[in-house]
């Protein structure tokens, strides 16, 4: 923030500043709201406790000047009550009050009231404390602006950072939820319940042999679009992308109810979307594509992992190998999944489009994982 | 009787404010010999105390003075008194000259 920045927002703070004089003696309250108004503020009047509290409710001021004596709740109740209200709590209050008058000056104080005015008003007593209430109503604007700018920026730094695993919709929920913590990004890892979701393309090897090096880049960025917009329209989260090859994960950073359900979804939106142009690259260079998937589910750990030199959000773990396995031994426009993830989908899959592949040994993998390939996946 | 013997010198930035709290004061007198002739000695208390106050922030200190006199008077509930001070307040508002500066 610059110094012109503040100085421009002190001036504006002083000619915003409002004030609500309550007061039921007509003469008083007009005394009052007239020295302020002279200082450049505004001033509104209340005629007692109930105009108050009403005036209060639909405009705020920035400073109520208070009377103890008035018809209907008095000026410790009013106090009480506004000091009660989180959303009117830290507005000052200044209670009037005789002189001699200690014991309501006690009663003030247990009311919550912030400073007290003596009957009858000085005014420069009047205009000292108001100006001193002013400065600092001044100081905590400020001061609340700064903050608000502060976690704006430290919003956007965490959506610089995190927008290339995260679609723009999710991205923009994180940050909602975000509130004054780290939210889903926290510096520790966790261990959650997560879909692992791998896809890599078949068959491209044999077309970047007789393919030029700007073809390949043009066309991996075609399949790697095709692929991301399947998984951000699942809300999905990329954790990876090398070579043809891409990591999604689900329920991941945020919960998602329906995890096992947006993975499969999002599976057979990418075998469908990207036929069409594997036709075109079948007819351009006589070579068959496709894309394979791997699906599984479990539990990994999520976190910033890396040196302080690199870091990179990611999840490791046994769905993230198993997946990666299952993916491997995909055929083009098959999808693969881990028995658990199976299960978790199987009511929304047909029986007839289901394939056991029976409990096959993965590399890595001491037991035998059940192997399950779902249909309905191919173009 | 218009001899002009309490003089009030006021601040010229309040000047705007003065007719109207002229005003009340004499709407006030009223009220204090309504309540007086009623025996009303919580409303003469109320109307004391609320002199009190206004009158020294305008400048009229003897408005001030027999604000406090009324509201002990009232207290006291001492008729006699009342009757002396409101009398003294009748007197005080028709001879008041408010000078501005």
């Amino acid at each position: 923030m610059s110094d012109l920045t503040v100085s421009q927002q002190r001036i504006a703070a002083k000619s915003e500043f409002s004030v609500l004089v309550v007061d039921d003696d007509q003469d008083m309250a007009g005394y009052l709201a007239h020295m302020l108004r002279r200082e450049g503020m505004e001033a509104d009047t209340a005629a007692d406790g109930n105009a108050a509290l009403a005036r209060v409710v639909a405009s705020p001021p920035d400073l109520i000047i208070l009377d103890v004596l008035m018809p209907g709740p008095s000026g410790f109740e009013v106090c009480r009550r506004l000091k009660a209200d989180p959303s009117t709590a830290l507005i000052p209050i200044v209670l009037i009050t005789a002189l001699d008058d200690s014991e309501s000056r006690v009663r003030g104080i247990e009311a919550g009231a912030d400073d007290f005015l003596s009957k009858p008003v000085n005014r420069e007593e009047l205009l000292a404390r108001v100006n001193t209430l002013r400065k600092l109503h001044v100081t905590r604007r400020e001061l609340e602006q700064r903050r608000l700018a502060a976690e704006i920026e430290r919003k956007e730094t965490i959506r610089k950072a995190f927008s290339r695993y995260i679609s723009p919709s999710l991205a923009e929920r994180i940050i909602q939820d975000l509130g004054a913590r780290d939210g889903p990004f926290r510096a520790n890892a966790q261990r959650i319940e997560v879909v692992a979701l791998f896809a890599d393309l078949r068959g491209f090897t044999q077309i970047t042999e007789h393919t030029e090096v700007g073809d390949v880049v043009e066309m991996l960025n075609d399949y790697f679009a095709i692929l991301t917009e399947a998984a951000y329209q699942q809300d999905g989260t990329i954790f990876n992308m090398a070579g043809d090859s891409l990591l999604i994960g689900f329920n991941v950073p945020l919960p998602q109810k329906d995890a096992a359900v947006r993975a499969l979804q999002c599976a057979r939106e990418m075998v469908v979307r990207f036929a069409p142009v594997g036709r075109q690259w079948e007819h351009r260079f006589g070579i068959a594509t496709g894309v394979g998937i791997g699906i599984c589910r479990g539990e990994a750990i999520i976190g910033n992992i890396g040196s302080p030199h690199y870091m990179s959000y990611t999840i490791i773990g046994n769905p993230v190998n198993t997946a990666a396995r299952l993916m491997q031994m995909a055929a083009a426009n098959e999808i693969l999944v881990c028995g658990r993830f199976y299960e978790s989908v199987r009511e929304f899959v047909p029986e007839q489009d289901v394939r056991s592949r029976g409990n096959v040994a993965l590399r890595g993998r001491s037991e035998p994982t059940p192997v399950f390939c779902i249909a309905g996946s191919r173009p | 009787m218009t001899d002009s013997t309490y003089t009030v010198v006021v601040a010229q930035d309040i000047a705007d404010l003065v007719p109207v709290f002229m005003s009340n004061r004499k709407k006030e007198l009223e009220t204090l010999r309504t309540a007086l002739t009623a025996q009303d000695f919580a409303q003469l208390r109320q109307l004391g105390h609320r002199m009190k106050g206004v009158g020294n922030s305008y400048g009229f200190s003897k408005v001030s003075d027999l604000g406090k006199s009324i509201e002990e008077s009232a207290i006291s509930e001492d008729r006699t008194a009342l009757d002396a001070s409101i009398n003294d307040y009748a007197d005080y508002l028709a001879r008041v000259n408010v000078v501005y500066e």
